[in-house]
């Protein structure tokens, strides 16, 4: 910085205030204050109508005893084990697919990263409509292709297991394009020489894609690795939109549960104690995150 | 560069292909329900995407539903907080970057918290908040938590900092202060890195979907993402008005990621490596 050292004077500072004011107030109203006020309202029995009574800490030894809390974790978790390693492994498949040297290399990284840019709302009604039975688009072209018999409707939306299926594909369609282009950027970074001293020895493709790529992708596959796990911890309105959480409670996410608790129990001080719950496991994952990215920018 | 055509090349340029169109189907599908006729059934799988077509369900939509409310909203809303979000992350971006005074460092610092926290996790005291200040069902209750992200200020203050303070100086030195400054130099110099922000913060706003679900509550303050699933909750027999929906919801979005294509990969690659 060579900055010239002048002397603040009472102008210059009432100009950096009105330049930082506006964001330092919408950031202190929306981002700090509700997670001051989160850990107020946890400590009570509180309404939509606002404050009722002090309950101290018994929101949070409730949510340790509670089984649907457990469970909408567990449901959490569950997807949280089955949509990140499709995620992270497609993702690197398809980014290998898109940066080959080809003439359609744009069209397939359009396609893969289009369903991206849709709203949850309408990749989740996609999803119904295409896998109800009966009037389905999938049950439909697995009739026409006679995959299974015209008398056998697969419910890939009532059945636990399928509709599990169901949420994960649909999830990987709709957001696996993201983590697709942070492997196509780190792809475009490995020097090419690195590959032709391969080719020189006689190295294979795959010797190369195992022996070069793929390790050197390794901070790129942590990042990508956090960040889906991060999103996947968040998970709400793809499953809430496709099952309901349902069916029963078997797929209801954590999010869906804080939110059926604060907004139709009308129970918001026990909402805000399970919310610390998610907060806790996302904030120890971003810091791991914010770590490894720092490491990764030092090298 | 090996040019040659081997039987590899094309087995994968095969299979990238069948990806390819395997990823596009649900959305040339659901194009292709929202010009079929209304309840004419369909037995065959291929012939949602064989002729006959009509675009008679677009103009249904949009005049006897209050999907043209949602629309409204939702461009109202999503391009009211791009600008917001391009004005106060950019104003408040220039002295972190460019200016020294008092507790800078502090105060960025106290920026980065918001990359943490989740706002997922926080959307219960959010709505109380915002429920106290009288925006809950309002315009104002839905831009205004959206705006000061620490994600745009980061990119923002990385940005300025690589335009170069000669400049500024030359400017100051003709007697520019900074709010002439910010205007003539900082924000010309700054277009592409507004326009990639920009088109995150828009696009993001168009499909947000959890705070507008909590935020509104009567179906004329509704954005597309909260009016369609209560929409297409009454059709459950027939797909073609929900699907047409959809589609008036998406079609914006399409067409603004077919424009800014190249922008938006290397927003991503941008934002991936700052977090």
């Amino acid at each position: 910085m060579t900055a010239k050292k002048k002397k603040i004077g009472w102008h210059h500072a009432l100009g950096i205030i009105a330049f930082l004011l506006p964001f330092t107030v919408f950031y202190i109203l929306f981002t700090i204050w509700p997670v001051i006020q989160g850990f107020y309202v946890s400590l009570y029995k509180w309404g939509l109508m606002g404050k009722i009574k002090f309950v101290g800490t018994a929101n949070y030894t409730r949510f340790l005893k509670d089984k649907f809390f457990w469970q909408s974790l567990g449901n959490t978790a569950t997807f949280v084990a089955v949509s990140v390693p499709l995620l992270v492994i497609l993702a690197l498949v398809l980014a290998l697919l898109a940066n080959r040297t080809s003439k359609l290399k744009r069209f397939y990284r359009a396609s893969f990263y289009l369903p991206n840019i849709l709203s949850v709302s309408v990749i989740s009604f996609i999803t119904i409509y295409m896998a109800s039975p009966y009037m389905g688009f999938i049950n439909g072209l697995l009739h026409t292709l006679k995959v299974i018999p015209a008398n056998v409707e697969p419910q890939w939306l009532s059945n636990s297991n399928l509709t599990w299926v169901t949420i994960a594909v649909a999830t990987v369609w709709w957001t696996v394009g993201f983590s697709m282009l942070l492997y196509i950027s780190a792809l475009q970074d490995i020097p090419d020489q690195l590959y032709e001293a391969a080719k020189i020895d006689g190295a294979s493709k795959s010797r190369q894609l195992f022996r070069i790529t793929i390790p050197l992708l390794a901070p790129t596959t942590s990042l990508v690795l956090l960040l889906q796990m991060i999103a996947s911890f968040k998970v709400f309105g793809q499953i809430f939109l496709i099952t309901r959480g349902g069916p029963g409670t078997l797929t209801r996410p954590l999010i869906q549960y804080i939110y059926e608790t604060a907004f139709t129990k009308n129970d918001l001080g026990y909402a805000s104690a399970m919310s610390y719950a998610l907060f806790l496991i996302l904030v120890v994952l971003s810091v791991i995150q914010i770590r490894l990215q720092n490491r990764g920018a030092k090298e | 560069m090996n040019r040659k055509i081997t039987p590899g090349k094309i087995v994968l340029e095969i299979v990238s292909v069948c990806i390819a169109v395997l990823f596009l189907t649900p959305v040339i599908w659901s194009l292709a329900v929202s010009l079929k006729t209304e309840g004419v059934p369909i037995h065959n799988a291929f012939n949602w995407f064989t002729p006959p077509f009509t675009l008679e369900n677009y103009p249904k939509i949009l005049l006897e539903t209050k999907v043209p409310f949602w629309l409204f909203n939702s461009f109202f809303v999503a391009i009211l907080s791009t600008v917001l979000v391009l004005f106060i992350s950019s104003m408040a971006a220039y002295p972190l970057a460019k200016l020294n005074f008092p507790g800078k460092n502090i105060l960025y610092l106290f920026f980065l918290i918001g990359m943490i926290v989740p706002g997922e996790a926080t959307i219960v005291p959010l709505f109380i908040t915002a429920n106290g200040l009288n925006m809950i069902d309002s315009y104002a209750g839905l831009i205004m938590p959206t705006i000061a992200g620490s994600m745009n200020l980061i990119i923002m203050v990385a940005f300025f900092k690589s335009i170069p303070n000669e400049m500024i100086e030359a400017a100051q030195i003709d007697g520019a202060n900074n709010f002439s400054i910010y205007f003539r130099i900082i924000l010309p110099l700054s277009k592409t890195v507004l326009v990639t922000v920009g088109i995150f913060a828009f696009i993001g706003s168009w499909n947000n979907y959890l705070w507008p679900l909590l935020c509104t509550t009567s179906d004329t303050m509704f954005t597309l993402p909260v009016g369609i699933p209560t929409f297409a909750g009454t059709y459950t027999v027939d797909y073609v008005k929900p699907m047409t929906a959809n589609m008036v919801a998406s079609i914006p979005a399409i067409i603004i990621y077919l424009i800014f294509e190249k922008r938006i990969v290397k927003g991503v690659a941008l934002s991936g490596i700052k977090g």
